[in-house]
């Protein structure tokens, strides 16, 4: 009877060696909180602007003139095909120079 | 460049943020990041810029190393959706357009059915670095650490390619890995190549430092393309597609371009400037010991560690200067064992008589004869790329 259970984990311990792995289960990539200054149209941020990356990645440039916010979402929009109305993207870039502008127009 | 003069300017360039210089060059890229206190997996904390796409970057002490440990490599997706789960059991990578017959392999089928070759190689982000250019250049806001040494163990691009039969109407590869946009009509991050530049190093990796890749690296597969940045190493590989002509691509068309001319430099704002993908790295070194801000004692011996890469020629020396440039010596460069797309490992001891703050600078100098420039030698250019300046540390000498 040892023997049998001996056997049976012995054949575990092979089973398991053919296929060496790592991970074997789904992998989680944890969630990061950003800081998020708060004000007038963030909520088109949210709703146009968080689909395809996080916050994060928006603001990680640093301080932006309103020129470059505004050719930012224009990239967005013409490259990546952002589906975003003009009326939004101009909110968007009054957001974004706002509160995460260098205060020069160009 | 007058001795006196440079060493005005190399005071300037010490004020990392260096507001107020000459608004197309380069300072020194920043290097104050803090590692996150979250971890990723596979990944011991690193520095985080983003969870989604991920982007993780490796700390400076890392460089004191040739190789990279898998766990503190650094992590650039393009794309927020990227596979949590591969099964080996399904994956395949598919070969098809413009052969004789189309191919479906597993990554046992690679592993056993193939000739495995291993070498050791360089992978660089192209805007690594990025964060020495003002005006600041769009990108990732890199320091120094979007770069890593690794092994690579895989097969030959060629040999499967010839498995699956080339058609000699066949001029490009394209190569399609397994991240995908939120939006179906955003361009995928698809890269090809001409067919005349494919060479026996361009492998198809299913391991990573005797590992296999971490999910965040490309598990299972990546396409490794010795002496390129690593826009062209195609992560999570899973298509390999010939055709007769090369396909429009975002990613090859519009993003990582550099200036087509001597400098590869532009103004800010220039119009209509005539561009070309940055491909292959130039030479540089970075500092892996001591770190910005380390403490030392006057008169002990400081043993400065470093790594020294470049496109694939070799490097022939690294020259170290612990007095503001003036002087510059040579390092001791590590046994070339290698090959020649690896870090190469240099080291210099000194012994600080000074008290207060001692630079330390390092300039690599490529077989071929390129050389490091100084920071405020680097011009600008709009997607801050190639970023290569002589590297620079501040200790605390007490
Ligand atoms: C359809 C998907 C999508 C949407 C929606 C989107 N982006 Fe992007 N964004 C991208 C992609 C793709 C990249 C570039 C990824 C890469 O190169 O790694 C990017 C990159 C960026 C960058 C980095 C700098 C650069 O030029 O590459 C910024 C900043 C940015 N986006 C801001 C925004 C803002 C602001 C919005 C809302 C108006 C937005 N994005 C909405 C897809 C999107």
């Amino acid at each position: 009877m040892y023997k049998s259970i001996l056997l049976a984990m012995l054949g575990a311990v092979a089973l398991n060696a053919a296929d060496v792995r790592e991970i074997r289960e789904d992998i989680e990539i944890p969630y990061i909180s950003y800081d998020i200054k708060m004000g007038e149209h963030f909520d088109a941020v949210q709703t146009n602007c968080l689909t395809c990356h996080s916050f994060g990645y928006v603001t990680n440039q640093g301080p932006q003139s309103k020129e470059q916010w505004r050719k930012k979402v224009e990239k967005m929009v013409v490259h990546f095909k952002a589906p975003i109305t003009d009326a939004d993207s101009a909110d968007i870039t009054e957001y974004l120079f706002k509160h995460y502008g260098n205060g020069q127009e160009k | 460049m007058e001795r006196r003069d440079f060493f005005k300017k190399s005071l300037v360039v010490a004020g990392a943020a260096a507001i107020g210089t000459s608004l197309e060059a380069a300072s020194l890229p920043k290097d104050n990041a803090k590692v996150s206190n979250i971890a990723f997996p596979q990944k011991r904390p690193m520095i985080t810029y983003s969870d989604r796409p991920p982007l993780l970057e490796s700390t400076r002490d890392v460089f004191s190393q040739a190789i990279t440990p898998n766990d503190q490599f650094f992590v650039r997706w393009h794309m927020p959706e990227i596979p949590t789960h591969v099964d080996l059991n399904t994956f395949r990578l598919k070969v098809n357009g413009e052969v004789k017959k189309e191919l479906s392999l597993s990554v046992d089928q690679l592993k056993h059915e193939f000739e495995a070759v291993e070498f050791t190689a360089v992978l660089q982000c192209g805007g690594n670095g990025r964060s020495a250019f003002t005006p600041i250049a769009g990108g990732i806001q890199w320091g120094n650490g979007a770069v890593g040494n690794a092994t690579w163990k895989g097969v030959r691009l060629r040999d499967i390619l010839e498995r699956a039969g080339i058609k000699k109407e066949a001029g490009w590869v394209g190569f399609n890995g397994m991240d995908n946009a939120s939006y179906y009509e955003t361009p995928n991050f698809v890269r090809e190549m001409s067919l005349t530049e494919l060479d026996d190093h361009v492998i198809v990796a299913y391991e990573m430092n005797g590992e296999e890749l971490p999910y965040l690296n490309g598990f299972p597969l990546r396409l490794i393309v010795p002496g390129y940045y690593s826009d062209s190493w195609v992560k999570m590989l899973s298509n390999l597609t010939l055709t007769k002509s090369y396909q429009k691509l975002f990613f090859m068309d519009v993003a990582y371009r550099i200036p087509d001319n001597e400098c590869e430099c532009e103004e800010p704002g220039e119009k209509n400037v005539k561009t070309k993908p940055i491909k292959k790295m130039n030479v540089k070194s970075i500092i892996g010991y001591p770190t910005n801000n380390t403490v030392v004692y006057n008169n002990s011996h400081v043993t400065v560690r470093g790594v020294a890469f470049d496109q694939g020629k070799g490097i022939r020396a690294v020259l170290v200067s612990v007095d503001e440039g003036k002087t510059w010596e040579e390092a001791i460069l590590h046994k070339d064992t290698l090959g020649r797309y690896s870090f190469r490992e240099f080291r210099y001891s000194f012994k600080p008589t000074k008290f207060g703050k001692q630079k330390i600078m390092s300039k690599a100098i490529s077989k071929s004869g390129e050389e490091q420039p100084l920071a405020e030698n680097i011009k600008w250019n709009h997607g801050g790329y190639k970023y290569n300046g002589v590297d620079v540390v501040t200790i605390e000498v007490v």
